[in-house]
């Protein structure tokens, strides 16, 4: 574990901004300028080696007024079986490089941590809607989106030529 | 796909009855290295560039859309193709028809409201989704789970593979053609369920896994029916694999198609069996053992040339060692509580709840201001029947969480579908969305 | 964020067959005039199906021929004869949305054996189809399709709303669910569960086929659909307002 710890620290240095380590999860914080950098040295590094992008989301902290969103890859690798918390904080409206080369997996994710958080993603090659209808309105996953009511998207019983 | 240029390596299997050419008896666990048979990484390339058709560039593409309302799309799955005659050269899938919002109702819900919303990410093998958000509950707040506990959640989650993949062959099958095959599955299926409403008193939405525990202990009688249930699964296994595993039909429609390796896998995150049927021996239930999968016996099931075929192999394999497994656990049944007595975090057993005023108010405390979790952020991966789930949440400390986040395997399942079946014919499109098991619920969340 | 008032939140129109304007019983084949009175002919059905006690076959003492939409009339034996006909024959759509429609396939497998009442035949089009089973929750993703599936249905067609999901939406209290299918479809019988088991589907079908029998449709109050326009005219009105600045397309 520490292994793989001292191979980034090494590499990034003061770079990672916070490491931590809750109930085994090992997580390091990045700078979002640094959050392509860091996943590509994670997944070609030979003592990291993360081969698969578990998953990757969004999340919001309307209390962290700085920086109210946040991106969390989860990483793992196949040949040491080890994991890896990657998490970089954003501000309204910042985008930061889409990881759709590194991981063609991240496509669903990365379209939906648009669609829910309004994170933005550079480089994506289809950055749509994915769970909610095209004229959805605002992103539903916000802590100050209402949870009950349908507010943002409305029930259309036409197709109107779109299928 | 008359010209299968690979049927060498399983030539065989069409004609013998009961031994296919992999070096060991169709009726063994076939986790044994497979020899010279095992094909390396660039042949399985070579073979999907050589079943795969070539594109023209510049084609004129033909699009059609299938779904949302198709029968083999296995729920509201859409995909556009676009096709060159009858060779998928690319494909968009469209997801979402099913969303709910599970994880922003989960925001607003306490840890044990949780539980039954997750029945419905996975509705066919429900137990298997209680089961990670509860491991990954567990896991935030430092629970331990009592040993007789965790033995029921394991048989719990093999009873729910055993229904999942009884469910896909039936579903599976039939979408290449048979009506019979699906009533046959759905037969032995019924036992299992039987067996839940045993258990829990619900046939599909179980909600049988608490935090800290399960919701009940074995009702009496169960550890027979089970028993008698799991002996007997083996024979039907068998009686699958002498309609489909030597049928010529099945074979060539199976056989060859949709090769994914292994590569492609971890790109696309493709986990489970179609992982598994690609030689690699990934499974959560080794790697990272929980509940009580470190003290039983079993194997993985590993096939190696990565098609429809294998995929269906390795499945049946995995009912196999499913019924292992749970026949260990009711050996080694341990006795004790089937739930952990933290009062701070666990719900107290309703039978005592009218009786104890202590456990009458961890019941109100529970019910009203739910388990006091710790700040933090915690990710936890299962092996589910479809593939690796893993529940992320982050907790701000209070009764409900900050985030919850499902990483169902169906979410990449159905993302991966435009690369595997690209060269492929639309007829096989099928074939290989069934072999990757897609649950909507699952999907869509 | 440009998040505008809801449409939505009004926007639903429940199907309310005694909420339209006043008719005569020719509009409503299901009642019928006894005593001077019109009143429902549910209860007191007699073995045969066909004819229910105290009602004639005769079209002026059941207030004129059936009026079905569209403008078509029939007398009202021949449609008794016909609703018996169909109600042995029904064909549901093949269609599921969610966990229902794994209790829809169980009751099609082995031990629930639907094909012993005549109702094997699910299928897949709808063209072909009698009735639908709204298996599952219906998101605003999939409203529009399962409108159109409805549409696409021949006359006479029937409609099961089958587990809480598809009745009142269930616990999915959120941004992308319909509450409730009949805010968008008329609804004949519904199925309470979640997920109902397949004997109460079954008993479900058992009640859809007097209503089958009876030629009795949740529609019938209705010419057309009015959610449809309804919606339409919200959605015009609200096309009207200023384009939100949270919506890209790519």
């Amino acid at each position: 574990m520490s292994a793989l710890m001292d191979a980034i620290t090494a590499a990034f240095g003061a770079r990672i901004l916070e490491t931590g380590d809750f109930r085994g999860d090992l997580t390091i914080s990045v700078a979002p300028e640094a959050w392509l950098e860091v996943l590509t040295f994670c997944r070609d590094n030979e003592a990291t080696k993360f081969d698969m992008l578990d998953c990757l989301l969004g999340d919001h902290l309307p209390e962290r007024a700085a920086a109210p969103f946040a991106l969390v890859a989860q990483l793992v690798s196949h040949t040491y079986g080890h994991r890896l918390r990657v998490k970089t904080a954003l501000t309204e409206g910042q985008a930061v490089p889409s990881v759709t080369s590194l991981w063609p997996s991240a496509n669903f994710d990365e379209r939906e941590a648009w669609e829910m958080y309004g994170i933005g993603f550079t480089g994506h090659p289809n950055l749509i809607r994915l769970l909610t209808t095209e004229d959805f309105e605002g992103f539903p996953m916000r802590k100050d989106f209402p949870l009950e009511g349908t507010v943002g998207g409305r029930v259309r019983t036409d197709l109107r030529g779109k299928i | 796909m008359s010209a299968d240029p690979h049927t060498d390596t399983h030539g065989a299997a069409v004609d013998t009855h009961g031994h296919d050419s992999h070096g060991h008896d169709a009726h063994g666990n076939g986790c044994a290295p497979a020899g010279p048979k095992r094909p390396t990484t660039e042949e399985l390339i070579a073979r999907k560039a050589a079943t795969r058709q070539e594109i023209e560039p510049g084609a004129d593409l033909m699009t059609i859309s299938i779904g949302p309302q198709h029968p083999s799309t296995h729920g509201v799955y859409r995909i556009v193709l676009d096709l060159d005659g009858e060779i998928i050269v690319d494909g968009r899938p469209e997801v979402g028809n099913l969303h709910r919002g599970i994880e922003k109702l989960c925001e607003n819900r306490t840890y044990h409201q949780i539980v039954p919303l997750t029945d419905r990410l996975d509705y066919i093998a429900s137990f298997a989704m209680n089961h990670g958000f509860c491991e990954a509950a567990e896991k935030l707040m430092g629970l331990e789970v009592p040993d007789r506990g965790r033995y029921i959640r394991t048989i719990a989650h093999e009873l729910a593979r055993l229904s999942n993949h009884i469910l896909w062959l039936g579903i599976h099958v039939m979408d290449l053609g048979t009506q019979t095959f699906f009533c046959i599955c759905f037969r032995d299926r019924e036992y299992i369920l039987d067996l839940w409403e045993m258990l829990c008193g619900a046939r599909l939405t179980h909600s049988f896994a608490r935090i800290g525990g399960v919701a009940k202990d074995l009702p009496d009688g169960f550890e027979y029916r089970c028993r008698k249930v799991m002996e007997f699964l083996p024979k039907r296994v068998a009686e699958y694999e002498r309609i489909v595993k030597n049928n010529r039909i099945y074979y060539k429609r199976a056989k060859g198609v949709g090769v994914f390796t292994a590569e492609d896998c971890y790109a696309w995150r493709v986990t489970g069996p179609p992982l598994r049927s690609a030689g690699i021996a990934r499974d959560l239930r080794k790697d990272e053992p929980y509940a009580a999968y470190g003290e039983v016996d079993f194997d993985v099931a590993v096939e190696y040339n990565a098609d429809v075929y294998d995929r269906f192999l390795v499945r049946m394999k995995e009912i196999r060692e499913s019924c292992k497994i749970i026949l260990q656990c009711l050996d080694q049944m341990p006795d004790g509580d089937f739930i952990s007595k933290d009062a701070g975090h666990v719900l107290p057993r309703k039978s005592e709840v009218m009786r104890q005023s202590g456990a009458m108010i961890q019941d109100f405390n529970q019910v009203f201001r739910g388990p006091q979790a710790p700040k933090g952020e915690v990710y936890r991966a299962i092996e589910v029947p479809k593939g690796e789930m893993g529940v992320y949440i982050r907790s701000e400390g209070g009764g409900k969480p900050a985030r919850v986040r499902f990483t169902t395997p169906s979410f990449y399942h159905g993302q991966a579908l435009p690369a595997l079946a690209k060269g492929e014919m639309i007829a096989d499109m099928v074939a290989i969305f069934a072999s990757i098991d897609v649950v909507l619920g699952d999907c869509d969340r | 964020m440009g998040m505008r008032e809801t449409i939505l939140g009004d926007g639903f129109y429940r199907y309310d067959p005694e909420g339209g304007r006043p008719r005569g019983a020719a509009d409503r084949p299901h009642l019928m005039v006894r005593d001077g009175l019109l009143q429902p002919a549910l209860e007191e059905r007699t073995a045969s199906g066909i004819c229910l006690p105290g009602e004639s076959l005769d079209d002026d003492e059941m207030g004129g021929p059936v009026q079905f939409p569209g403008g078509i009339a029939m007398p009202v034996q021949i449609e008794r004869v016909l609703g018996f006909g169909r109600s042995f024959s029904f064909w549901p759509l093949l269609f599921g949305l969610a966990c229902c429609a794994i209790e829809m396939m169980a009751l099609g497998g082995s031990r629930f054996d639907m094909s012993r009442f005549g109702m094997e035949a699910m299928r897949a089009s709808p063209r072909q189809a009698d009735g639908m089973i709204v298996a599952g929750w219906c998101s605003i993703k999939m409203a529009p399709r399962v409108v159109r599936l409805y549409e696409q249905i021949p006359d006479p067609k029937w409609v099961l709303a089958m587990g809480s999901c598809a009745i009142s939406g269930n616990v999915w209290d959120t941004y992308n669910i319909v509450q409730g299918i009949d805010s968008l479809i008329p609804v004949d019988v519904y199925v309470p569960g979640c997920p109902p088991r397949p004997e109460a589907l079954w008993q479900g079908l058992e009640m859809l086929r007097e209503r089958v029998k009876q030629s009795r449709h949740a529609y019938d109050g209705l010419r057309r659909i009015p959610a449809r326009d309804v919606l339409a005219a919200q959605t015009a009105a609200a096309e009207a307002c200023a384009p939100a600045a949270g919506e890209v397309k790519a």
